[in-house]
């Protein structure tokens, strides 16, 4: 890697090229009445224009974004209006969180799809033509003969090397996100750049040191503007990359390509892009090593999924084998398939507890039995998912000339949804079952009435309840059982239902950024969770639960259905920083992950987490700009993010040891 | 059926032994080093934790119940809203433990680890830890002060595959003196236990300006010869949890961190990473 390259992008030096973005498309383009796909592309064309081309010293793959942010297409009327007219308008209205077929335009250059494409599309490629005309003759002036040549191929042509291709697609994904795209991901990157690294050494061209170093680089390129792009948080971008897994004829596919991006990954130390391992019962532990040496690293990833569970759900949700067999994550971890999914897979999320205190609420003091009270508890989940499919369309996203080239069939038009707080809703139910029903000791009157106040009166109710019922996580199947049904109800009461594409609403056991706003409107709980208190994130117990460890919490996780709840969601484990000083913790990580697998887990993301390092960051942040932590389907700097994130990562489970 | 007093499980205790493991920690020790870091263990029988942080002053749990777990006890279990009033372990029957272990049983073998008998000293309660071993088709070790009689370690030694000894002083006074006890019986079992022929790790608690000083790690590697040996540095968080038990930490340790190591003075050591 070229460190002074790395030190540039680390300090954001870069940052002093931009230039801020003025002008006010929207009014503009309002005022003229412009329709929506003339818009994308004619902001798309003045942006391009503006692109300044820089060369940074040393670096192989060039562009760099040299606009702030730019104002939006519609305005705020436009939008209201735009809202009112669709009903659902998902999240910022732009195209996002899909996975384009990088691997096809790569191969074919941009001449040739330009001419199969329509006016905008061929606009859109001639602005990006344009840009990379203006690199090619900065990369001349400045004596960059080697960028020169590379863009000399590319993208008019098809990419010949691995580096023309990380080129190309660095070129795609800037354009992608200077279009207004967002969440865009990377896809299945070590397996469709794979030919060309192997050409390239088969060739002689590269050796796999220098095909690591260039793909150092390329890595860098995915942090050069990422602060530019949207999100909950910073960090929240969507540049997953899957690397490893199946394909169709069931061959386990990780090759040297795959352990490169790992170490540069884990050499880089930087949140993107974020790493994602696809694993199955035939992935030797050679690759689990590989992958807990990037998780001790600190970066919250590889974030693994199973693809013996993964491909034949997703084949269930009716994926065709191929496809399924194809699937890569979106930004967190959403299962969709590239080039041809065009699924909106957070469409919305199911709040368990809600639904659990909604029924103790109005069913709890008649229920005859605990059996009684959980066919209503079935019946209300069952509902409430039931509910969700009212959402039969979404608006469409504003048009995107560039994503309908890199997706052009949408294939697939499912909607997903998250789950939140299962573990907070299995062990309140497990708390009712334990103190109102066997041991008769809390009367549903009591219950109502601690719920209603915060236990402000009742503490010894929060005790009973908090302390001493059970808690997923401990291989309980008084409560794993529960948790079990819950998510069986979540599937059920969606199963069936279409939406107006004739795609089908897929149940998911992720959380995104639920876990704090779902828990903010829901009340104390029969778990003993006090009002204000978070969930867990993702699929993962109590934050408050007692546990003897990682083996009974995924003998609990690896329980439910999964297969049916299979929109995405990991089970997500905190482990102490310290763990990794042991000489032989990445062998025995190496094991347990794989356990998870052969348990038949669908999703797993690990945390290596230092709260003492949190703690001090907090109080110190310019000291501890670079680190890094795991929010929900994505990393971050600990300092860039708002207080209520930072406390709940350094709340979270921690298995010290 | 025989019972023993547990007073924690860990699950994937990494610097326990070999593969995946878990580790059954006995409650009740016969020493009392001046260092130890888990104060809890020390005292054979039920006890109580009573954490400070977060504590309300309420006073609920020290109101009159009639829990019959809370007798003898002198706090109630139940009644603390912020659980900080909690018993230190439980008590264990062998079969039930057994089975709990050996639920792992297929990650033990996968990943060539099993269960660690750790403490307190496990020894303390060795006809229990005997027919705990006895249950456990997996492989076994013990991390252990070796303070027992001959015939008590020996008949441990019988049932586990690796052991994990401690050796803190050479020096008979000083070992009185740090913990409490005489250290002829442990080095009499450490000459047990290298005649055994069973794998062994010799382990050093690095205590500053009182076992890592040279004098005393040169007497040491006299007398381990070229047993592997790990050196554990000190944890400054070592007195964290005294509060909470009643008990206060030691103000003997006046030096804050470990004397510089030279591991040349033993055959075969290593140090493991500080914690912190």
């Amino acid at each position: 890697m070229n460190d002074k390259l790395y030190s540039f992008i680390l300090h954001k030096k870069h940052h002093a090229y931009r230039r801020e973005v003025t002008e006010d498309f929207a009014a503009a383009y309002a005022a003229a009445g412009t329709p929506f796909a003339e818009r994308m592309t004619a902001r798309f064309e003045k942006l391009m224009a503006m692109q300044e081309p820089h060369i940074l010293e040393g670096e192989q793959i060039v562009l760099l974004r040299t606009t702030g942010k730019p104002s939006d297409v519609l305005t705020e009327q436009e939008w209201a209006a735009y809202r009112a007219e669709h009903g659902y308008v998902h999240e910022l209205g732009y195209t996002s969180n899909l996975c384009g077929d990088y691997a096809r335009i790569i191969a074919m250059g941009l001449d040739a799809l330009r001419a199969q494409t329509d006016d905008y599309g061929k606009r859109e490629i001639d602005a990006i033509l344009d840009l990379c005309d203006r690199y090619r003759s900065e990369a001349e002036r400045v004596g960059r003969d080697d960028v020169a040549a590379v863009l000399t191929n590319v993208p008019r042509k098809g990419a010949t090397t691995l580096r023309e291709a990380l080129q190309f697609f660095r070129i795609l994904h800037f354009a992608l996100w200077l279009e207004g795209c967002y969440h865009n991901t990377v896809g299945r990157f070590d397996q469709y750049m794979y030919p060309y690294f192997a050409g390239d050494l088969a060739a002689g061209r590269l050796t796999e040191a220098e095909a690591e170093s260039l793909i150092e680089d390329f890595f860098l390129s995915f942090n050069k503007d990422s602060d530019l792009y949207p999100g909950v948080q910073q960090g929240d971008n969507g540049q997953s990359m899957v690397l490893g897994g199946c394909n169709a004829a069931g061959e386990d596919c990780f090759n040297a390509l795959s352990a490169i991006c790992l170490r540069a990954s884990k050499k880089l130390l930087m949140i993107d892009p974020k790493i994602n391992l696809r694993v199955s019962k035939k992935t030797p532990i050679e690759v689990y090593r590989l992958g807990s040496e990037l998780t001790k690293a600190g970066l919250g990833f590889p974030q693994y999924s199973n693809d013996d569970v993964v491909i034949p759900a997703l084949e269930a949700m009716g994926y065709a084998h191929e496809d399924a067999c194809n699937y890569v994550v979106a930004a967190c971890w959403e299962f969709i398939i590239p080039g041809c999914g065009y699924d909106i897979v957070n469409a919305g999320a199911l709040n368990f507890p809600a639904v659990v205190n909604k029924t103790v609420a109005t069913k709890l003091a008649d229920a005859a039995s605990f059996e009684a009270f959980m066919d209503e508890v079935d019946t209300a989940v069952k509902a409430e998912a039931t509910a969700m499919t009212a959402m039969k369309s979404a608006a469409p996203f504003l048009p995107s000339p560039l994503m309908d080239m890199l997706i052009p069939e949408r294939r697939y038009r499912n909607f997903g949804f998250h789950g939140t707080g299962i573990a907070s809703a299995a062990d309140a139910l497990a708390a009712i079952k334990v103190h109102v029903f066997d041991k008769k000791n809390v009367t549903p009157a009591r219950l109502l009435a601690g719920l209603d106040n915060d236990f402000a009166t009742d503490p010894e109710l929060l005790h009973l309840l908090r302390y001493e019922a059970p808690k997923m996580g401990c291989d309980d199947d008084e409560v794993d059982a529960l948790a079990v049904r819950l998510l069986d109800d979540y599937a059920d009461g969606l199963a069936g239902h279409k939406n107006a594409y004739g795609g089908i609403y897929r149940a998911g056991t992720g959380t995104a950024m639920y876990y704090l706003w779902h828990a903010a409107e829901v009340g104390a709980t029969a778990d003993g969770r006090r009002k204000g208190e978070p969930f867990g994130t993702n699929f993962s117990p109590n934050l408050f639960a007692k546990i003897d460890g990682p083996v009974s919490v995924i003998r609990s996780f690896t329980k439910p259905h999964t297969d049916r709840v299979c929109n995405g969601g990991p089970l997500t484990l905190e482990f102490a920083s310290s763990m990794f000083n042991a000489p032989d913790s990445i062998d025995k990580l190496a094991e347990l992950v794989r356990f998870f697998v052969q348990k038949g887990g669908h999703q797993m993301q690990l945390n290596a987490v230092n709260a003492d390092k949190m703690k001090a960051a907090q109080a110190d942040p310019e000291q501890y700009a670079q680190l890094v932590v795991r929010i929900w389907g994505w990393s971050a700097y600990f300092v860039e993010l708002d207080k209520e994130y930072q406390d709940h990562v350094i709340a979270r489970q921690e298995y010290t040891v | 059926m025989i019972t023993g007093h547990i007073f924690d499980i860990k699950e994937f205790s990494v610097n326990d032994g070999p593969g995946v493991r878990t580790t059954v920690f006995f409650k009740g020790c016969p020493l009392r080093c001046i260092w130890c870091h888990n104060p809890e263990g020390l005292e054979p029988g039920r006890g109580i934790l009573l954490r400070q942080k977060g504590c309300l002053h309420c006073g609920r749990c020290q109101q009159k119940c009639d829990h019959p777990d809370c007798i003898g006890l002198g706090r109630c279990l139940h009644a603390c809203p912020m659980g900080l009033v909690e018993e230190i372990g439980r008590v264990w029957d062998a079969d039930t433990l057994a089975k709990r272990l050996l639920r792992d049983a297929d990650l033990f073998e996968s990943s060539g680890g099993g269960v660690t008998l750790s403490g307190g000293e496990p020894l303390l309660q060795h006809e229990f830890a005997a027919a705990l071993l006895e249950r456990l088709p997996v492989h076994k070790a013990i991390e252990t002060s070796g303070f027992a009689t001959g015939a008590v370690f020996e008949k441990i030694l019988a049932l586990v595959d690796y052991v994990m000894l401690d050796i803190k002083l050479i020096d008979k006074d000083a070992h009185r003196r740090y913990t409490g006890v005489d250290n002829a019986p442990i080095l009499e079992n450490f000459a047990r236990l290298r005649q055994s022929g069973k794998p062994y790790l010799i382990r050093v608690p690095l205590i500053p300006g009182i076992t890592d000083t040279e004098e005393n790690l040169r007497k040491i590697a006299t007398v381990v010869g070229d047993s592997p040996v790990e050196l554990l540095p000190y944890n400054r968080m070592a007195g964290a949890k005294y509060p909470s038990v009643g008990k206060t930490f030691t103000d003997l340790i006046t030096q804050e961190k470990n004397n510089e190591i030279d591991l040349s003075l033993f055959q075969n050591a290593t140090l493991r990473r500080d914690a912190h």
